[in-house]
């Protein structure tokens, strides 16, 4: 890792991990120290082996689970955090959006590299929204999502169906807010996963009530021009 | 099983939640059960200090000719009373699957205010479903 | 199964009458016998102490810290039931009768005569209903001795007349048949 870049190139490989650390960093300090914290001295905790959580294998927690009453709580604080901040449902839906979007940019370069040496590059629409609605989906919620859809009025439009978002599960929306859905969280992790494999959209969530389904959701995709372009070419 | 109401009082004894499910109690206005749900909370208190062995809890149960009340007090304070018929058995079990709603789908509400009444569409859904699944 | 306590309340919200059968080593006052388990104390000094105690608390009892005095509880024990039995009375009509509740250390059973005279009994929490228990005291034991008595009082204000050697006498024996079963 230390022979890697040229000697005055501005970038300092950086690491966590002091003891594969070459170079002084300039700016920040790393994030572990680097020796152990005096006892009464700080609150943080580090492992004696100086390891942080960037040094684990990737496939490491590949097969593990979150209980749903953690996420639970976790997702209802961050959407009392971004109530405080907003001042309309359409600006709480795009908060909850960007909360979403930052996690879907990593989850896409997660998700292909555990797939490992099968893993092909999207190209076309159908494939692209079959990745997430197959591997995504499993990878968050651990079922396929529910159906997937072509709006026959709009080119452009895709609606992936979820019949009970798990997201979703303890929330009730007041009257007042009934146009919010909290799955914009999830919509805006597919919005982050399409727009990272070079498919630019804006996605939705919306509430559709059935009586089978109540809590049914459905994300409307809705592709830029430029994709339509190109998987004309591609046709 | 037949459950005639549910009442839930907060912390310091006012009304957050009230539903009636079979016939059974008067039909009382809403005035009526917060004045009720203001006594309960104070004699559930007096029960305990009137108690000759020490150390006693408040109210568990309270039985009349034509109805029973079980009230079980979680540690946070919040108190759960379950009208029933006087032979229904099981009804600890009902409590406490009661409770288990109320921890997910009220406690679990970001837009559910602490303390306030309750006014969860999923709360009302999942409560109908597992009393009176017929309806 | 022990028996904790027995109260009765007559219709002007008094309590006319109380038994205690648990020491609570509340009173030091010199009325009470030192006795330090809950054995059923002799009848004589109690009627004694239940004359008095409903109508004046003796001025030299304090309860330690803590323990209420048995006046207190006398009134706590009659602000409970009045208030339940009207919550239960509105929640079911004015024929509903509330007959008892349970706590985790005790169970209270209530029993109201057409008079509006009203019996409480403390009790262990494994005791049965004991309402037809009340409602015999009432008939056999109240009536018998206190109502029938040509000496006592038409309206029994501080205890005054309820209290008779007879009814003690009867009580106890009932409590302790009820107690043995």
């Amino acid at each position: 890792m230390s022979n890697l870049n040229a000697p005055n190139s501005p970038f300092v490989p950086f690491s966590p991990n002091p003891s594969i650390q070459s170079g002084v960093p300039t700016a920040t300090p790393p994030l572990s120290a680097s020796k152990p914290a005096q006892l009464g001295s700080s609150n943080l905790r580090y492992a004696s082996s100086r390891k942080s959580i960037y040094d684990r294998h990737l496939n490491r927690t590949q097969r593990s689970e979150l209980s749903k009453a953690s996420f639970a709580f976790l997702f209802g604080e961050m959407i009392q955090y971004a109530q405080k901040q907003v001042s309309g449902i359409q600006d709480l839906e795009k908060k909850l959006n960007i909360q979403g979007y930052a996690i879907g940019q990593r989850l896409l370069e997660l998700l292909l590299y555990r797939e490992g040496r099968s893993a092909k590059r999207e190209t076309r629409v159908l494939g692209i929204l079959q990745f997430i609605a197959q591997t995504l989906y499993r990878h968050l919620f651990g079922k396929p999502a529910d159906g997937l859809e072509k709006s026959r009025e709009h080119e452009d439009e895709y609606m992936l169906i979820d019949h009970d978002p798990v997201v979703n599960s303890h929330i009730s929306v007041p009257k007042e807010m009934s146009q919010l859905n909290c799955a914009a969280f999830v919509a805006g992790i597919i919005e982050a996963v399409l727009d990272g494999s070079l498919f630019p959209c804006r996605v939705t969530a919306h509430s559709v009530f059935s009586e089978q389904f109540p809590s049914k959701t459905v994300f409307l995709i809705k592709f830029e021009e430029s994709v339509l372009e190109r998987e004309a070419v591609l046709q | 099983m037949v459950i005639l109401s549910i009442l839930i009082l907060n912390k310091a004894g006012g009304l957050i939640y009230q539903r009636d499910f079979n016939e059974g109690l008067n039909k009382l206005s809403s005035n009526d059960y917060l004045v009720l749900a203001g006594t309960f909370h104070g004699v559930h208190a007096i029960t305990s200090r009137i108690s000759p062995v020490p150390g006693s809890g408040g109210l568990e149960v309270l039985e009349s000719d034509q109805f029973r009340v079980q009230c079980f007090q979680t540690l946070t304070g919040t108190k759960f009373l379950i009208f029933a018929e006087p032979h229904q058995p099981n009804i600890d079990v009902i409590c406490r699957r009661v409770y288990e709603l109320y921890a997910d789908y009220v406690m679990k509400n970001p837009f559910y205010q602490i303390e306030m009444p309750i006014r969860c569409e999923q709360f009302d859904r999942q409560l109908v479903a597992y009393i009176k699944p017929k309806q | 199964m022990p028996i904790y306590s027995f109260y009765i309340f007559d219709r002007h919200c008094e309590c006319i009458y109380v038994k205690q059968w648990l020491e609570r080593e509340r009173e030091r006052s010199s009325f009470r016998p030192q006795t330090a388990n809950s054995t059923i104390s002799s009848p004589a000094t109690l009627s004694e102490k239940r004359v008095s105690t409903p109508i004046d608390a003796p001025t030299n009892a304090r309860p330690p810290h803590g323990r209420l005095s048995v006046q207190d509880d006398a009134k706590l024990v009659f602000g409970v039931v009045f208030s339940l039995r009207n919550m239960v009375r509105k929640l079911s009509g004015p024929d509903d009768n509330f007959i008892s509740y349970r706590t985790s250390s005790y169970k209270l059973h209530y029993y109201e005569t057409p008079t509006n005279l009203k019996f409480v009994m403390l009790t262990d929490i494994r005791m049965d209903n004991l309402r037809v228990a009340l409602h015999q005291i009432y008939i056999n034991l109240y009536v018998e001795f206190v109502t029938k008595n040509p000496l006592s009082p038409v309206e029994h204000k501080g205890g005054e007349g309820v209290a008779c050697e007879l009814f003690e006498l009867g009580l106890e024996r009932f409590v302790q048949t009820i107690q043995d079963v």
